[in-house]
């Protein structure tokens, strides 16, 4: 048995609210535009076929812990598949969440410059970002748990009245007509969000700290449902005010946030907009630095995970910051190529590796498991 | 752990050192130039002239105590400054040479197009004002007759600049109301058309300084595509407004039937209006139902209102004079102007998706084709504070 390297517990709720977070925190940023480009004023039943990789993510994620309570994906991966092409595979996992995490870095830095602070160097965004969230990673799971627990509420708070204050401009008629062209658009649309919504599978690495893994499930659920939930809002809000050309802004929601006027001074909201979604991203981007963290530590049979904190930080901000040379390709790639690469590893891999570990162990023990 | 808690604290000591160089992005207000408004011009057809309307904060902030409002001894709150490039990103870097402040567009709230701009097409230059990260999309957009940057120079003796002159004129509704959201919508949108509305300059009163003029909405500037090819009077700006469903604050005035010169007025509360496209054996028909409810605020008859049939000639009289104003807005921008802003496009596009489909390109030779149906109910539900018509003897009254 290997060693337990995270000592803390987060309840199921904590759980939920992390999830929410690893998707939806860069994936309402800009996505939304890309879904309209495809799905048009269909646009917002996108995030509900897309929704289905989440679910199956966190499906697996919970087949794979009931199978081997204990172990994180890195190393239940050596147990179904023995040591060497389990080392392979969990490298594999490593590197693709390395390269996300650098890259959804380097998305939200985008943003902020482009945004709010043009003339900040892009790498003292990312760096500081980096920092709050290796400082964090550094207290372990208990702690990002518990700012998950103060920051997603305020997060579906503020989006929620952000919703309500854009009501008045919204003209219901622009749903119409609705599946113009079939149902083939929307599902165009669900492309690059399924990506995103399939992140749910670094639940995996959080399950073995849970307190309460009887109520994984139906958190892990919950959690799908809720980023389902709000990107469906977001999406009918900013089509609803925008029309079927979404797809002409860059960041379609804050954008819309923009376009709040109440009396003359109940204005720049966006500001609320862009700190929610900074806070959000902290959450995000610590948590998969601590999943990826965590795995490295456990792949190279470490004692303790923390002496990777810093260096690993580090190679993600020279990922987000080398490997991209602008914002277009960036955009480009999220579009084009992660949507696939993330089908590969956090849906096809993991539906294959699900399969493996219940033959595995159906061989070992003569029959059905369940439970 | 004793030895982690050191580095930790090691790095945050040398990662603050990223900081000791300031802020970026550190902008005070006294470093700002703000801008309450833009007019974007085309001169001799090649260069563009954009002018500024710029807050001056000192104006405002010297007599503390005096409400804020507008400064004493006709100080003025805003200066004007022009320059010219050859799009308005180089014409604002021409004039930000020549300022001491960072233009700052965040709140800006009206863009004003010369009418000549106007007319050799937009969509170059929309793509500036659509694109930097600080104007607003809420910004009001009008057409000016004339040079656009003479709408900026008056300093009008009501509002503080004009800039709030258009602005509040817009708020109102007297005439379209678009913003540059709206505009963008409009230029990429199903009708392949556009409306602004068109501003023109009151020359000052009697007894008023020469710069007192005021900015006033004379009309509809229509575009076609991104060019500006037409006009409508205020009088077909309301008939449109009918359409486009933004119809307020209109008071609707009619010679009764039978009368000579004797009006009546309504001021129309509240109304309920639908656009139905439908397609009948090919023909593109769009069936307008307009139901509208107000008060009598004017009798100039001898008929009493308090008799609902004299009640109800006074309403056929307002039905009449609405389906005139309508029909007359269509005639003008169907047969005339060829030019969709009233949403029919839309309508059949959402109603009817699949021949819209292959009707969108030929829109041109259709739009101008569509029949239209009336059906308008009005309702005249008070008679305000009086019954009778005033100062008017009793024994001409006409009762029944």
């Amino acid at each position: 048995m290997t060693a337990m390297l995270e000592k803390g517990k987060i309840s199921a709720v904590q759980m939920s609210f992390l999830l929410y977070a690893i998707v939806i925190g860069t994936v309402i940023i800009s996505v939304p535009a890309t879904i309209g480009k495809h799905a048009k004023n269909d646009l917002w039943l996108s995030p509900i076929w897309a929704s289905l990789f989440g679910m199956i993510a966190v499906g697996v994620s919970i087949g794979l812990h009931r199978m081997f309570p204990r172990l994180t994906l890195i190393q239940s991966l050596s147990r179904i598949f023995g040591r060497i092409p389990g080392k392979l595979l969990g490298l594999a996992y490593l590197v693709f969440y390395l390269i996300l995490n650098g890259h959804g870095i380097r998305l939200y830095a985008d943003f902020i410059v482009g945004t709010a602070l043009p003339s900040t160097p892009i790498l003292v965004l990312m760096a500081t970002m980096i920092f709050v969230a290796s400082v964090a990673v550094y207290g372990g799971i208990e702690g990002i748990g518990r700012s998950s627990q103060v920051i997603v509420p305020l997060y579906v708070l503020t989006f929620l009245i952000i919703v309500l204050l854009l009501l008045p401009d919204a003209k219901p008629n622009r749903l119409f007509p609705m599946l113009e062209n079939g149902i083939v658009p929307s599902l165009k649309g669900a492309v690059t969000p399924q990506g995103w919504f399939a992140e749910t599978l670094l639940l995996s690495f959080i399950l073995p700290c849970l307190s309460d893994s009887k109520k994984a499930m139906k958190w892990g659920l919950a959690a799908v449902l809720a980023v389902m939930t709000t990107l469906v809002l977001a999406n009918l809000i900013i089509l609803l005010l925008y029309g079927n050309n979404v797809s002409r802004y860059v960041y379609p929601l804050l954008s819309a946030t923009r376009y709040i006027s109440y009396a003359e001074f109940f204005e720049n909201v966006e500001a609320a907009l862009v700190a929610i979604w900074v806070l959000g991203n902290f959450i995000k981007f610590s948590i998969i630095q601590y999943a990826v963290v965590l795995g490295t530590a456990q792949w190279l049979e470490l004692a303790d995970y923390r002496p990777l904190v810093w260096p690993i930080g580090f190679v993600m901000l020279l990922i987000g910051f080398w490997s991209l040379p602008n914002q277009m390709v960036l955009t480009q790639y999220s579009s084009t190529v992660f949507p696939y690469y993330s089908l590969l590893f956090q849906t096809i891999l993991p539906l294959f590796i699900l399969f493996v570990a219940f033959l595995r162990i159906r061989a070992s023990r003569g029959g059905p498991t369940s439970g | 752990m004793r030895k982690h808690g050191l580095s930790l604290s090691g790095i945050a000591l040398m990662v603050s050192i990223l900081f000791l160089g300031g802020c970026w992005d550190r902008s005070e207000i006294n470093d700002m130039a703000i801008v309450t408004a833009a007019a974007i011009d085309k001169l001799d057809g090649q260069s563009i002239e954009l002018t500024l309307q710029l807050f001056i904060p000192k104006a405002l902030g010297g007599g503390s105590g005096s409400g804020g409002g507008a400064p004493s001894g006709g100080q003025q709150l805003t200066f004007v400054r022009s320059g010219k490039g050859l799009n308005i990103a180089d014409a604002a870097s021409k004039l930000q040479a020549r300022l001491p402040r960072r233009i700052f567009w965040g709140h800006c709230k009206v863009f004003i197009l010369g009418e000549a701009f106007a007319r050799e097409g937009v969509k170059e230059e929309m793509d500036y004002l659509f694109r930097h990260p600080q104007p607003r999309e809420r910004a009001f957009m009008f057409v000016s007759q004339g040079q656009a940057a003479e709408m900026l120079r008056p300093v009008p003796p009501l509002e503080r600049y004009t800039a709030e002159v258009a602005r509040e004129l817009s708020e109102q509704k007297i005439g379209i109301r678009v913003t540059l959201k709206e505009f963008l919508e409009m230029l990429d949108g199903e009708g392949q058309a556009a409306a602004l509305p068109y501003l023109r300059l009151q020359p000052p009163q009697k007894g008023e300084k020469k710069n007192q003029s005021v900015p006033f909405i004379a009309g509809t500037a229509v575009f076609k595509r991104d060019k500006m090819n037409g006009l409508l009077t205020m009088r077909t700006t309301r008939g449109a407004l009918w359409l486009r469903k933004e119809i307020q604050k209109a008071s609707i005035t009619v010679r009764l039937q039978g009368t000579k010169r004797e009006f009546i007025t309504m001021t129309p509360i509240r109304q309920r209006i639908e656009i139905k496209p439908r397609i009948h054996d090919g023909q593109w028909i769009i069936h307008v139902h307009i139901h509208t409810v107000g008060d009598l605020v004017q009798n100039g008859t001898n008929l009493d209102p308090m008799n609902p049939d004299l009640l109800h000639l006074m309403e056929q009289a307002v039905q009449r004079s609405i389906a005139d104003r309508v029909e007359e807005a269509l005639d003008r921008l169907q047969r005339n102007l060829n030019a969709d802003i009233i949403g029919f496009g839309e309508s059949f596009h959402r109603a009817y998706p699949k021949p819209w489909r292959q009707a969108r390109e030929r829109w041109d030779e259709l739009f101008p084709k569509v029949q239209v149906r009336m059906d308008i109910r009005v309702n005249i539900r008070r008679p305000g504070l009086g019954s009778v018509p005033a100062a008017v003897p009793s024994d001409e009254v006409k009762e029944k």
